[in-house]
């Protein structure tokens, strides 16, 4: 089946799944529809909520991507996307301290230190992997505990605020944070950022050798290794490249909204990445059509939140069974016996 | 055991489509009990979807199969092994952390409650272990036991039941001449005790020496059913291709040029073990050394060392050099495609990429130049004649012999300079192989240096210019034929 056919049957089902979670939720449907749609598209200000949502999660989505695609299952962009955060906090704290907060670039020198941040913590479980056969899965995880540690020790030590008084940073100043389009919204250059970010990576993936050799290994790292291309190495860029796409996550939220750090800053970006993948078939383009459809979601049930006891715990609810769905179906794909032989050749 | 009018295995009509292409068209034939009834055909012919119909795996569009004048039902696997249908299948359907008793058990096993009691359970596997004059240890782990063994294990696994009918599928693909032999024996052992005996070959020779009766299908199609007696080589080679292959030319001596050169190779094995011993010799550019032998005696380490992927103890030279991939152009056919050969969720034409990739005319600068690769890739299917719709296909939907074709095409694409080919035609049809052997010769004639390891000896001894055989990781001269190497270097 055609990737896109198969993307627009699991909308599909995604809406379907939406509206027998209202049911569940006792929610009456054709209002709470309304009010979600609304909430996502009625106006600039909900088109603006649904970009920014969307933004790290598909920056995110896209690490997982990369990631997955070599065949190394990177659970950890949550810790990427944290360390890379912290990365940024430290070079926007130094910029601070010298006095150079309106040097120009000095945003994307941060953005630059955020993918190298996000970059060099995945890299670490890469490493392991690779050449101490820890297993991807089990060492992000792990390695996700420690960046939030790594953060609340930060917030409240070395990257503390110059009064001294919460565990957060300094705000940044103006100068430093991603430009808005409108003043009166909070789309930011990170949206714009994300998806030129999905069509390169598409690029990648599909028109250069680079890209071809990660989806060779990821597909069949024997094969790979039996025509001298080394799978351990191009796992390993691929964690890192991974990385600091969380990382750069991290730091599109950081300079594009927040403005500073603190312990509640991690939003379970780097978790929700993985089902934004997921349903994006690993697939750069459409996953950034899955991270748009979570990002409206988002932004549609926090309206939604307003009118009525149920929260944006309808997203989870949605992603969970439609992650749960698309695991299950793609196993049952697999299950259905099919003859080795005669299937497809086509007589001449 | 009721012997009813219409004793055995009667197929009707069956026809099976799948999409456009019809697998199985109007196909009849009737599977005596007492017989060994071959079912002969090239890749595509039908043969694997007929079995799969008859074990229950596929569902026909319509026809009827009937054991002894019953109904057998179609598409439910379980029921046809209840009715006596047991098939071996050619990648064994063994859990190798078992052991052989608890494999012999694992198909009578109650259901979820229960106990295993797996010596009682395996003991009628045992018995026909002893019937046949296997000697079987029930304690031992299947996953210590030689390929040929493990064979033994899934056929005695399908007689523990009440099997009528046994579907053998390609069974001596993995094993060596003895083994062919003792099996052949298992076989006809198995005729003379009423059991409908069906096996699919390749093998024209094989099914001449141990079929009593043989079926041949084409596309399809139903083209002859014949008692053994009444055919010939050639008659059942014209039935299935309509052509027949050319004998092979030899090398020619004026192409002689220095190639490989091995003194006192060593190479380790996955677990650390010396797979291969000290061994010397040498190949010649312009000729194909065979290297026969029974799978798992260091074939598989040797190859990989030659084509500079696994470490070599001991000084290894091309061209008075040490071998170097980068330098030298190295071809690969590793012997099991599916593993070491075939990216099987990519397309044909990315899995010919895996050596394409490489050619500078395919890329510019990081980018891969799609309308070249294209134009390249349907070359190539189409020069091999990979049965496919379109190089964009997924490889997992072709035919074992087609994946092969997809293996070997891209391997022998350019004229190498090393070419090393394991098992190169397993699993192939007589005109694939035919094809392939020419495009090994072609290699040679071209000034290759061309390592042959192959199970198959008809086929080591109608290629290669020199024989030798690898015996646990050490290399035996043939007595029969001349040496180049003479005494050691």
């Amino acid at each position: 089946m055609n990737g896109f056919l198969r993307f627009g049957l699991m909308l599909a089902g995604l809406i379907v799944v939406l509206i027998l979670t209202l049911a569940a939720f006792q929610l009456p449907i054709v209002d709470s529809v309304k009010l979600i749609f609304e909430g996502a598209f009625a106006d600039k200000f909900a088109w603006s909520r649904s970009a920014v949502k969307m933004t790290p999660l598909l920056l995110t989505g896209l690490g997982m991507v990369i990631a997955w695609r070599a065949g190394v299952y990177n659970i950890g962009g949550e810790g990427q996307f944290v360390v890379g955060a912290i990365f940024g906090a430290a070079i926007g704290k130094a910029l601070i301290g010298a006095n150079a907060t309106g040097m120009p670039g000095g945003s994307v020198l941060i953005l630059c230190g955020c993918a190298v941040g996000g970059a060099v913590w995945a890299w670490v479980a890469g490493w392991l992997y690779v050449r101490r056969g820890v297993e991807v899965v089990i060492s992000t995880i792990l390695l996700n505990f420690i960046a939030i540690q790594l953060l609340g020790y930060a917030v409240s030590g070395p990257l503390q605020e110059q009064k001294r008084q919460v565990p957060q940073s300094d705000l940044l100043p103006e100068s430093l944070m991603l430009a808005r389009f409108d003043r009166q919204t909070d789309v930011h250059w990170g949206t714009v950022l994300a998806v030129v970010m999905a069509v390169l990576l598409t690029v990648f993936l599909y028109r250069t050798v680079m890209g071809y050799r990660l989806r060779l290994v990821g597909d069949n790292p024997k094969v790979a290794r039996v025509n001298y291309i080394d799978p351990g190495k191009v796992q390993l860029s691929s964690m890192a490249l991974s990385g600091a796409m969380c990382g750069l996550a991290g730091g599109v939220e950081y300079l594009g909204l927040v403005g500073q750090l603190g312990t509640t800053f991690p939003q379970q970006w780097g978790f929700l990445g993985i089902p934004v993948a997921l349903l994006g078939g690993l697939n750069p383009m459409l996953t950034a059509g899955a991270a748009f459809f979570f990002g409206a979601l988002f932004a549609g049930t926090e309206n939604l939140a307003r009118f009525t006891p149920a929260g944006t715990t309808i997203v989870y609810v949605i992603q969970a069974t439609a992650v749960l769905a698309y695991v299950g179906l793609s196993g049952l794909k697999k299950a259905r016996p099919k003859p080795e032989e005669e299937t497809e050749s086509t007589p001449s | 055991m009721d012997m009813t009018a219409n004793p055995g295995l009667h197929v009707e009509n069956i026809v099976k489509r799948f999409g456009s292409l019809t697998a199985l068209d109007n196909v009849s034939a009737s599977f005596r009990p007492g017989e060994i009834h071959a079912v002969l055909g090239e890749n595509g012919a039908g043969k694997s979807t007929l079995m799969g119909i008859l074990s229950g795996f596929v569902v026909p569009d319509s026809g009827s199969v009937k054991l002894d004048g019953e109904p057998v039902p179609v598409g439910r696997p379980f029921d046809c092994k209840r009715t006596g249908i047991e098939m071996i299948h050619q990648h064994f359907t063994l859990v190798s952390e078992f052991s052989i008793a608890e494999n012999f058990a694992m198909s009578r096993l109650p259901g979820l409650v229960g106990a295993s009691n797996v010596s009682e359970r395996s003991q009628p596997s045992l018995a026909a272990a002893a019937r046949l004059g296997w000697e079987m240890e029930p304690g031992r782990k299947v996953s210590s036991l030689s390929v040929g063994a493990q064979q033994r294990v899934e056929i005695l696994k399908a007689l523990g039941g009440n099997a009528r009918v046994i579907i053998f599928d390609e069974p001596t693909a993995v094993l060596s001449p003895d083994e062919v032999s003792d099996l052949f024996r298992v076989l006809r052992q198995l005729r003379d005790d009423g059991h409908v005996v069906i096996l699919i070959a390749h093998k024209l020779s094989e099914v001449l020496s141990v079929a009593d009766r043989v079926t041949v299908l084409r596309r399809g199609k139903w083209i002859a059913s014949a008692p053994i007696a009444d055919v010939t080589e050639r008659t059942l080679a014209e039935w299935m291709v309509g052509e027949l292959p050319a004998p092979l030319p030899k090398r020619s001596e004026s192409n002689l040029k220095r190639g490989v050169m091995a003194v006192d190779v060593s190479v380790l094995g996955d677990r650390g073990e010396t797979a291969v011993r000290n061994v010397n010799f040498q190949i010649q550019r312009g000729e194909i050394l065979g290297l026969g032998g029974v799978d798992g005696n260091g074939q598989l380490e040797l190859a990989e060392a030659l084509v500079g992927i696994r470490k070599v103890i001991g000084s290894l030279l091309f061209e008075s050099a040490a071998m170097d991939p980068a330098k030298a152009r190295i071809a690969y056919v590793p012997q099991d495609r599916q593993h070491d050969g075939l990216a099987m969720g990519m397309s044909i034409e990315e899995n010919l990429l895996i050596t394409g990739h490489r050619k500078p005319e395919l890329r510019s600068g990081p980018f891969l130049r799609f309308a070249k690769l294209h134009k390249w890739s349907k070359l190539l299917v189409k020069r091999f004649s990979v049965k496919a719709n379109s190089p964009a296909d997924r490889v997992a939907g072709l035919s074992g012999g087609n994946q092969q074709k997809v293996v070997v095409s891209r391997a022998l694409d350019e004229q190498p300079d090393l070419l090393v080919v394991v098992n190169p035609t397993r699993g192939l049809d007589i005109r694939a192989t035919e094809y392939v052997h020419s495009k090994i010769l072609e290699a040679r004639d071209g000034g290759a240096a061309v390592a042959l390891f192959s199970t198959d000896l008809d086929e080591i001894y109608a290629l290669a210019d020199r024989v030798m055989f690898l015996s646990r990781g050490e290399l035996i001269e043939d007595a029969g034929s001349e040496s180049l190497f003479g005494a050691k270097a």
